[in-house]
């Protein structure tokens, strides 16, 4: 047997899964060759090792929240979720064209003039689409200029609630038409919610998914997100199926008077919010209520926690605010001699300051250290004075140490 | 190294086929450090790791009625975990990047700081070495070396023969040892 042969059992001898033969071969090769033995009692240090780690614990909490998301929903929940189900597959054109058609209605109601010129409008006179110049008001036109006004929301509502409703004469429908082709460009669903369709299918459980990363997708976003979104969703649901959309005149002729920059405005934030909240989209109808232009103001109070949860003590530090790698309480006979010295022997071995506050009377020095000059740290710390350290990890490459400095 | 996977609970899996609830929580309480540190040694991150974890138990609660208890239940979770672990990690566009997250927290205890400046210093080292396996070798040697699994549990959680758990975990001890060799 050859020194590589020999090599080749070693894992296995550490696991005492020799066959005898193998077992005599080995031993009779290791009994003249020193070089293997040596090698022999390296790989069993290194297995010794591994083994010596402290097995990992799943956190606090773990069991109640997989229960939590194994429990059947409650079956209004469940009721809402297969109504909507259906929806996310339905064309975007679809979408697309009963807002366009809504609004068209709308548009055509809230105009007492374009009835009027669709009216009487002979039929082969080009007009432009949307009559830009006011005209005398009648005693039914009601202004179209009115101003925006945070009773705006359920704008998002009435296109689609509205429009089987309407009872406008078939005959104009001709002009309508004609607004309809030029609106789409404007007010078509927006792309983003259509990009990720196949996100909304994803939160069924079903165990085999068509592929890999589909299936990580929809384990990450039903396992920690299901909980708040899915149910806020549900509610979205419920309230727009138990509420159907009364007519509000003044906030439809707010929708028909929108200028176009205002439109764009408000589908751009639609498609901020559907590319930070894709998940919302799951459970949400989109012919209307995905389509339709949201509130500004709803929409960024939906992106800004983004930026939101990092850097726990400002510009200082780039440190996510997590807790701390190292927790430690130093002793010392003068805590801001004590904490000159901590930062002295931080930037000594490559770290720095992160942070610094008194938490009950107590100073916290925060320090942002090399995880190769743990070590080295440690030791210069421990002349400073009895040290408890009372959690490590050290496993990123920069670890960020929080040291309650006490006299 | 964690206890090897003892035998079921005598009458869980039949529970567990039955739909009772408390059988469930019993297999989640049973198997969660489990199912936990895999993920966690895997992927490196106690997010993606509960994450994970989660999923497993999810797909577990699903599929039992379709498990045939030919394995352990233990062994079962294993290789559920193993195989989302391994997705996970093919994933092209996974947000934490590999050996470079928060990992095993050393089990809050006021230690001695001599002792623990060496004992981290080893331990980062001993991380940093394992989270450098190739990916099915390090799967090989977490559910060898740390989860307590015999050759043939491996062989059976991740449809291997077990030939081939031998050598690949051969090869990740071997890698080991040279990463380690200052310390071993």
């Amino acid at each position: 047997m050859t020194c590589a042969e020999t090599r080749d059992l070693f894992s296995a001898l550490a696991d005492d899964a020799l066959s005898p033969d193998e077992r005599a071969a080995l031993d009779a090769h290791l009994a003249r060759c020193a070089e293997c033995r040596r090698e022999l009692a390296s790989l069993l240090r290194t297995v010794k090792m591994v083994r010596a780690l402290d097995p990992a614990q799943a956190p606090a909490g773990f069991v109640d929240r997989v229960l939590a998301a194994a429990q059947p929903e409650p079956r209004p929940m469940r009721l809402a979720r297969r109504l909507s189900r259906p929806w996310p597959a339905l064309p975007l054109s679809a979408a697309a064209l009963l807002l366009v058609g809504g609004l068209a209605v709308l548009l055509f109601r809230a105009s007492p003039e374009q009835q009027r010129a669709a009216r009487y409008q002979p039929p082969a006179a080009p007009t432009p689409a949307v009559p830009p110049t006011p005209e005398p008001p009648t005693a039914s036109a009601p202004p179209t200029s009115q101003p925006r006004t945070p009773s705006a929301p359920p704008t998002s509502q009435p296109p689609t609630a509205s429009a089987p409703k309407s009872d406008t004469p078939p005959a104009p429908m001709s002009r309508t038409f004609e607004l309809s082709k030029k609106e789409p460009s404007r007010n078509a669903a927006p792309p983003p919610p259509s990009t990720r369709p196949d996100q909304s299918g994803l939160r069924d459980r079903q165990p085999a998914s068509p592929s890999p990363r589909a299936a990580e997708q929809a384990a990450s976003s039903r396992v920690t997100e299901q909980p708040q979104t899915s149910q806020a969703a549900n509610k979205a649901d419920v309230r727009a199926n138990a509420n159907p959309p009364t007519r509000e005149p003044a906030e439809q002729r707010v929708v028909a008077a929108a200028k176009p920059a205002e439109r764009a405005r408000a589908k751009a934030d639609v498609s901020d919010r559907a590319e930070s909240k894709d998940e919302a989209t799951d459970n949400v109808a989109p012919a209307g209520s995905a389509a339709a232009p949201a509130p500004p103001a709803v929409a960024k109070t939906q992106s800004t926690p983004q930026s939101a949860p990092l850097s726990r003590t400002g510009p200082m530090t780039g440190i996510q605010a997590a807790p701390p790698d190292v927790t430690a309480q130093l002793r010392a006979t003068n805590a801001s001699t004590a904490e000159r010295s901590l930062l002295d022997l931080a930037t000594r071995v490559g770290g720095r300051q992160t942070g610094r506050r008194i938490t009950g009377g107590r100073l916290i020095v925060e320090l942002a250290v090399p995880r190769d000059a743990y070590a080295e740290f440690v030791r210069g710390v421990s002349t400073l004075g009895p040290v408890a350290i009372q959690t490590q990890a050290t496993e990123r490459p920069v670890l960020s140490i929080s040291i309650a400095v006490s006299s | 190294m964690r206890e090897p996977v003892g035998a079921d609970p005598p009458g869980l899996l039949a529970r567990l086929r039955a739909g009772e609830p408390k059988a469930f929580e019993e297999l989640v309480i049973a198997y969660q450090h489990r199912v936990f540190g895999v993920a966690l040694r895997m992927l490196g991150s106690r997010a993606e790791a509960e994450e994970i974890a989660q999923e497993v138990f999810l797909r577990a609660h699903g599929a039992v009625a379709n498990f045939r208890g030919e394995a352990k239940l233990g062994t079962w979770l294993y290789g559920i975990a193993s195989r989302l672990c391994l997705n996970r990690l093919a994933s092209p566009d996974r947000r934490v990047t590999r050996g470079d997250a928060a990992l095993a927290d050393v089990p809050a205890a006021t230690v001695d700081a001599a002792m623990a400046a060496e004992r981290a210093e080893l331990e980062a080292a001993m991380h940093a070495a394992i989270a450098e396996l190739p990916d099915e070798r390090r799967l090989v040697l977490v559910l060898r070396d740390l989860e307590g699994l015999s050759y043939e549990q491996i062989a059976e959680a991740l449809a291997l023969d077990p030939g081939t758990v031998r050598s690949r975990l051969h090869r990740a001890r071997m890698q080991l040892k040279e990463k380690l060799e200052r310390f071993a």
